[in-house]
């Protein structure tokens, strides 16, 4: 269940030092063999959830097995001062392109414009980056979170017609953490889908989980307790999504309820082989990494890009599963 | 330096039975308990007289202490502050929502409360003596995820075993660190705060930790079993504060951290050994912890990386809504129940309100707030002005 962590550590570690070289050493290695594309990475907080830990894992592969690339690997650990500190840095080191995993999607926006200025185009990976900045990256690439809302919606609708309880069936949110914009756009898609899909039924509160199951299972309990009638629970992730299950489970009232979540994680997963979980969307870091380090190249290459380069997250429930393998986190 | 027994016992029960006897002569006099404290234990002791005395007018004329010479409201409310916050807060509920009142709503945010009460009985302690432990919410992540990912490894009751010595090892750094060295408990634990969500980090490799086998582990009891029909949470959480109250006001160890916490040096001045005292209030606070981290993974079986950010400010909250004050020598493990359970019970009843998020927010933070002015009022004998 968990990775060898030294040896991920300790190559972070080698090619975060590597990254703070001086920028005349690797421009010098860049000239001898000019047909390496160097691209610099500041990713938001590896280690922090399974999820950004497998994607790194997955940049460095992708990043090792293509024999055109030099990467460069920093995290800003969930600091923007930090995550600052290394694009000024990254730009300083004059890298073809540089993919950020914004710490907060406002705060990064003037240092994007000072590399898109200095000519280094501008990679958002994974969380965009405020509307204001959106002219001065190259291309988004990652997971487009209303989608994933908006398939969440569907296969709640979708499982609800199934029995056949559209028209009166009643729902409630666990949203992820407030100000988040993965929370905001996952809860938005969600939103406007439903009443699209199943106008009849209602969505009768929204409460956050944090992205946090144990807070999840609490404000579960609160809802089962205010409410006698649930039929759906729709979370802003699976991690939350089985802190509510949680709860239900322990109410007795498990059974009653469709759940359904905008990622799947591995809990989820396993709760779906066991009946207890209806849904989610499949989310997988390895692509998220591969599309970023592929869209960056293409950038770097003059290749024609969308400015938003989403890969594919299918959605996944109990009937499909067995397509899909088990997430990594 | 000295042996301690005699002199600490003879310091602060002094302080305890000040108004029974005089404080003998041969004290030291710096050691002696500061006037203002020593008014207050005066008429708390002639308000427990009162008590024996009548019934039930009696007493609640002396738990409000309406007979104290030097009665005023601002006293009034600095001292029971909390429990009227509370009891109007439980009223406001039960009147506004029909859901509130119920033996599974009171269960269900009692057994919610249970985590942060149990690390805050700990700290508590910790900070009556005068320091701080902001490490409990990474210690909590790290005893979390010890736990969990090494039940399936190796069995539960190995797993609880090796999350046990490793929450008193950080305890014991802490302890150390403030204790031997004398270093502030603020940066120090502050410090750890960060080292052990590292430390925690490295070990998980990032990977979230999950318990396969929910149902049929026995380290289920402890985050969802009942006896009697009260969940085990609850139990141990009770159980955990009638214990430590009685280390406190039963034990030496406990006159010795309300000593220190009153005056570092008078007290070390009398013989009390400040740091094997502080050392061992840091391992108490641990070992809350990992109590709270086994109710947590077992009610959770399953544990994030960093399932107890934030929590060392939750728990802090509870402390300074009990009372407790933070430059040390004051505080009750029952205001601290109290505390946890008023915010707990806020937050519960907003939720039923169908109040949003930023509003349990913006109540948490009056409570705090005010519950820090009704403190400070207290000290100064006035609550609207900055002069005593």
């Amino acid at each position: 269940m968990l990775s060898q962590p030294t040896s991920k550590l300790a190559r972070t570690v080698v090619r975060a030092v590597a990254g703070l070289l001086p920028a005349a050493l690797v421009a010098t290695a860049v000239a001898q063999e000019d047909e390496v594309i160097t691209i610099g990475i500041t990713q938001n907080n590896v280690g922090i959830d399974s999820y950004q830990t497998t994607y790194e894992q997955a940049f460095i592969e992708a990043a090792n097995n293509n024999p055109e690339v030099e990467a460069i690997v920093l995290d800003a650990q969930g600091d923007v001062e930090k995550q600052i500190n290394q694009m000024r840095d990254l730009i300083q080191q004059d890298v073809d392109a540089i993919i950020i995993w914004p710490t907060q999607g406002k705060a990064v926006v003037p240092v994007v414009r000072q590399a898109e200025r200095a000519g280094i185009p501008v990679i958002v990976t994974n969380s965009q980056i405020a509307e204001e900045g959106q002219q001065f990256i190259a291309s988004f690439s990652g997971p487009d979170n209303i989608t994933q809302g908006i398939y969440s919606a569907e296969i709640m609708c979708d499982r609800f017609t199934e029995m056949g309880i559209e028209d009166e069936a009643v729902i409630v949110q666990i949203a992820g953490m407030p100000g988040y914009t993965t929370a905001i756009e996952r809860a938005q898609g969600f939103e406007e889908r439903l009443p699209e899909v199943c106008p009849n039924v209602e969505l009768i509160e929204t409460q956050p989980g944090d992205w946090n199951r144990e807070k999840s299972q609490t404000v579960m309990e609160t809802f089962l307790t205010k409410y006698d009638d649930i039929d759906g629970v729709y979370s802003g992730d699976d991690n939350m999504g089985v802190g509510a299950l949680n709860a239900a489970k322990a109410a007795g009232r498990a059974d009653e309820i469709i759940f359904v979540g905008a990622t799947n994680f591995a809990v989820g997963y396993e709760a779906m082989g066991r009946g207890e979980y209806w849904g989610s969307i499949y989310q997988s870091p390895v692509e998220d990494a591969r599309n970023a380090l592929r869209t960056a190249v293409a950038v770097v290459k003059g290749e024609d890009v969308p400015k938003s380069n989403y890969f594919d997250t299918p959605k996944i429930t109990q009937e499909n599963m067995d397509q899909y393998t088990k997430p990594v986190f | 330096m000295p042996s301690s027994d005699d002199s600490s016992g003879e310091l602060t029960s002094g302080t305890r039975r000040a108004a029974a006897q005089p404080p003998r002569a041969s004290g030291p006099p710096e050691a002696g308990p500061d006037p203002v404290h020593q008014q207050s234990q005066e008429a708390l002791h002639e308000a427990e007289e009162a008590v024996v005395a009548g019934g039930i007018g009696a007493r609640f004329r002396a738990l409000l202490g309406l007979d104290s010479p030097d009665f005023s409201w601002t006293k009034v409310l600095a001292k029971q502050g909390i429990l009227l916050a509370f009891v109007i807060a439980m009223v406001g509920f039960s009147l506004a929502s029909d859901r509130f009142l119920s033996f599974d709503n009171f269960s269900s945010v009692l057994r919610q409360s249970s985590i942060i009460g149990i690390m805050a009985l700990g700290v508590t302690i910790v900070v009556i003596s005068g320091n701080l432990d902001l490490s409990v919410g990474s210690m909590l992540s790290f005893a979390t995820i010890l736990v969990v990912d090494l039940h399936d490894k190796i069995g539960p009751a190995p797993a609880m075993a090796v999350a046990l010595v490793a929450a008193l090892a950080c305890g014991a750094i802490n302890g150390t660190l403030v204790g031997v060295l004398r270093l502030n408990s603020l940066i120090v634990t502050l410090g750890m705060l960060s080292a052990i969500q590292g430390f925690t980090l490295i070990y998980s490799g990032g990977q979230n930790a999950d318990i396969t086998n929910q149902s049929d582990t026995w380290f289920a009891f402890f985050g969802r079993g009942e006896i009697a029909g009260i969940a085990v949470p609850i139990l141990l959480f009770l159980g955990l504060a009638i214990i430590l109250e009685w280390v406190l006001h039963g034990t030496t160890f406990g006159r010795r951290i309300f000593a220190i916490g009153s005056k570092a040096s008078a007290a070390e001045y009398s013989g009390i050994n400040r740091v094997k005292t502080v050392f061992f209030s840091y391992l108490i606070s641990a070992f809350c912890v990992w109590c709270a981290a086994v109710v947590m993974g077992s009610r959770v079986m399953g544990s994030q990386n960093t399932v107890g950010k934030g929590y060392e400010l939750l728990v802090l909250a509870a402390i300074i809504v009990g009372g407790a004050s933070l430059l040390g020598g004051s505080g009750k493990i029952s205001k601290t129940v109290i505390g946890v359970l008023l915010l707990g019970f806020i937050q519960n009843g907003l939720l039923l309100l169908g109040f949003s998020y930023w509003t349990q927010w913006l109540v948490t933070w009056v409570v705090i707030i005010v519950a820090v002015w009704l403190d400070v009022g207290a000290r100064r004998g006035r609550l609207l002005s900055p002069y005593a």
